[in-house]
């Protein structure tokens, strides 16, 4: 009966307000930790920035850009075992939390969902796209992804007899982030905010860098999580979802196809409405928020799980908790089940 | 144009349609109230609700605009957003149902015919005179419908429906169309729609539908109440104050969950429980509920779109600001419709197979009024996929006319002598 009630507690809260939360934690975390001693190693599955002077950790998108700054003969020696056990341990810290790394952990989500606070208060409403050339364009992250990892083995190799390519795109995909010119604002370091003029290359890239940070804060006012369209972590993390501990199912008999998650969702997922075979619902902009089982007045249609353990439902009571603020389907006289 | 024999005509003939309505009300009523001989004094209220028509005043307060809508696609949250009395007019009387037939072809459904008259002669609920009645194009009746707004002096607004909703397209329509109605009101009503009206007249219905859900798990559990009283509540929704109705339900629904605990059914657990679907049963039309329900069956879930369809589906709004309020509540009254004007209509089959499951179903009735032709095309899809999964159906087709029941009878009691074979040979 006790645990009833603790169900029932958890799938009437507001998990939205507990989010807000936790990605406080996890900015202070992530831009502040180095202050404190605190190194949470170097393959993690989200921009914890080392540009950032307070970082407590490393992104892995730049470790998997050095570890892949070698020939090929050393890529299949001991020094490819670097690119493994990165690889290795980015994917054990990633399936704890799978990708509510996206939407609990990543500081640049977390700025962009500050960003959309902001446009609230001034009362601008969002823009609206065309779904399908926007979604078509977001494909752009695989394009990225592929690129952070065929630019570095082409620095240190030939492809096709090709001269190789110039050591200044070290680190290719970092020139170009947001998040190196960005995070390192919040510990007050302004000196990423530069066009290198060293060379044509660097000149180009953090010409690009400086236009894609202002893309950032633009595009994420008018669109919530604009950013994350692109991000080349997310379809890495997307890659590996399927193995996630932490899961989002949904039961399509159950679903009425009503919308209301693809309504609230942040990143626009029609598929959670109107897929009604599939069990397993994250796709690759799902930043597992859990706005949509919030959304969802059909109990059971949408469950998040840690493995097969349900912890948290979407329920009847729920529903009219967050959304109609009156608790009529308790009634005064409960039974005691 | 009415002239002075016109006139006379026309006031002999709501004289006449008004006796006969009343004699309809008080027949049905008393099958309804006194033919059950086990009353749940939460009840009282709805029953109430149906009182004979007296001709005189309107029974809404006379400073409010009155809009009239007909099916469930008319978003009622931005009517009482805008200060205005929703009353949802479509009708099932059959006293009605000849004055509609002067406008419509022979052939047309009943409850067309019977809106169209109802609202010619001006016997609607409550006294109703509408100062607009929004027509939205679900079937091609109510279309053609709209269309004599000239000839019995109404002003009708066509309501786009689209005919699919399933595409992106289909969405984005819907909406403008819904973007368009918030403007026809503001004009028709003098108001403007404001940001902290809609969210608090959203919320208003979000708690009418979470009462009425609370209702439809308690019918879940047991046989608590009978089908026709089910029916009655959700037809009260049509014209009543949304607060009144929804704190009488809570009422109601307190005095049932007294009657699980004390093991109070209505009926013995053992007795077939049956699905309702197809064209709607409306008040004073009960008749397939009333004779399963005298034959020893219990109706225990509706799915027509005077009853669970209009009342389950909810609003859920990511930005609490009207640019975001009015295109939420657009897809509210789009997407989960299963209103079979929609092509495919697939969704209409799932909700039914899960409340088979859900509501423990033994068998489904499958009614249509003679002429509508949407319901009477779905009826072999989904009784394909019913007698797939292992159901029995008995589709029934019966028009206004109360005196014709004989067939029906026997053709619903040898389905319910059916059930209950089996059910005693499992």
């Amino acid at each position: 009966m006790k645990k009833i009630k603790i169900i029932q507690y958890i799938n009437n809260s507001n998990v939205s307000r507990f989010r807000t939360i936790i990605q406080i934690a996890f900015f202070v975390l992530f831009v502040y930790g180095g202050y404190f001693f605190i190194n949470i190693g170097q393959n993690l599955p989200t921009f914890a920035c080392p540009y950032n002077p307070g970082s407590s950790g490393t992104c892995y998108l730049i470790s998997a850009q050095h570890n892949l700054h070698i020939t090929w003969e050393q890529l299949v020696s001991f020094r490819g075992l670097g690119f493994i056990t990165g690889l290795g341990s980015f994917v054990l810290f990633f399936i704890i939390f799978n990708k509510a790394w996206c939407g609990y952990a990543c500081p640049l989500g977390t700025i962009q969902d500050w960003i959309t606070r902001l446009r609230k208060l001034t009362l601008t409403r969002f823009s609206h796209y065309d779904e399908v050339s926007f979604k078509r364009l977001s494909k752009v992250k695989y394009v990225f992804l592929v690129l952070l990892i065929l630019i570095p083995l082409g620095m240190s190799n030939s492809f096709f007899g090709l001269p190789e390519i110039s050591d200044d795109m070290g680190a290719p995909f970092c020139q170009i982030c947001p998040g190196r010119t960005i995070l390192p604002l919040f510990s007050g370091d302004t000196s990423q905010l530069f066009i290198d003029f060293t060379t044509k290359t660097t000149m180009v890239m953090s010409s690009l860098g400086i236009l894609f940070m202002a893309l950032f804060f633009v595009g994420s006012f008018f669109k919530k999580r604009f950013f994350c369209f692109f991000c080349p972590m997310s379809a890495l993390q997307y890659l590996f979802s399927k193995i996630g501990v932490l899961r989002l199912v949904k039961d399509g008999s159950k679903c009425t196809r009503c919308g209301n998650c693809s309504r609230v969702c942040d990143v626009g997922i029609t598929a959670i409405a109107d897929d009604i075979t599939s069990k397993n619902i994250v796709k690759d902009d799902c930043m597992m928020c859990f706005k949509c089982v919030e959304a969802c007045p059909e109990k059971g249609a949408l469950d998040v799980k840690v493995f097969n353990f349900k912890i948290f439902s979407s329920t009847e009571e729920g529903f009219f908790k967050r959304y109609g603020q009156g608790d009529s389907l308790t009634s005064k006289k409960k039974k005691d089940d | 144009m009415i002239n002075a024999t016109n006139q006379d005509r026309y006031n002999r003939l709501k004289k006449t349609s008004t006796i006969h309505y009343n004699m309809e009300v008080n027949q049905v009523l008393s099958e309804i109230m006194d033919d059950f001989p086990d009353k749940i004094s939460g009840m009282e209220y709805f029953y109430n609700k149906f009182k004979p028509l007296e001709i005189g005043e309107s029974l809404y307060p006379k400073d409010k605009k009155l809009i009239a809508s007909m099916c469930i696609h008319v978003p009622i949250e931005i009517i009482h957003a805008l200060d205005a009395t929703a009353v949802r007019i479509c009708s099932g009387a059959y006293s009605a149902d000849t004055a509609g037939s002067d406008f419509l072809p022979a052939k047309t459904c009943p409850m067309v015919k019977s809106t169209l008259g109802a609202l010619y002669l001006d016997m609607l609920p409550g006294n109703a005179i509408p100062d607009l009645v929004i027509n939205p194009t679900t079937c091609d009746q109510k279309k053609k419908m709209g269309e004599m707004g000239d000839e019995i002096d109404k002003e009708f607004y066509v309501l786009e429906v689209p005919p699919s909703k399933d595409s992106e397209e289909a969405r984005q329509y819907w909406q403008r169309t819904i973007k368009k109605l918030v403007k026809k009101l503001e004009k028709c009503t003098g108001n403007r729609l404001t940001r902290g009206k809609l969210k608090k007249s959203i919320k208003t219905i979000a708690q009418a539908q979470s009462e009425y859900r609370r209702f439809m798990r308690l019918r879940k559990e047991a046989p608590v109440i009978f089908g026709k009283d089910a029916l009655l509540i959700a037809n009260a929704y049509f014209f009543d104050d949304i607060t009144c109705w929804t704190q009488n339900l809570a009422i109601l629904n307190d005095e049932l969950e007294e009657r699980i605990e004390n093991n109070l059914m209505v009926i013995k657990s053992r007795t077939p429980r049956i699905l309702l679907t197809g064209s709607p049963s409306i008040f004073p039309n009960m008749r397939t509920p009333i004779l399963i329900e005298k034959l020893g069956g219990i109706v225990v879930y509706e799915e027509f779109c005077s009853s669970s369809r209009m009342l389950s589906d909810t609003v859920a709004v990511d930005e609490w600001f009207l640019y975001d309020m009015v295109p939420a509540i657009a897809d509210r009254y789009l997407k989960p419709s299963t209103c079979p004007n929609f092509t495919p209509n697939d969704d209409r089959i799932r909700k039914i197979l899960l409340a088979m499951d859900d509501y423990k179903v033994d068998g489904v009735v499958y009614q249509t009024f003679t002429g509508c032709q949407l319901y009477d095309m779905e009826a072999r899809k989904i009784g394909k996929a019913l007698e797939e999964a292992g159901y029995p159906v008995l589709n029934v087709e019966l028009d206004y006319n109360p005196k014709d029941s004989g067939q029906l009878t026997t053709r619903l009691e040898a389905f319910l002598e059916s059930i209950k074979d089996n059910k005693r040979n499992t």
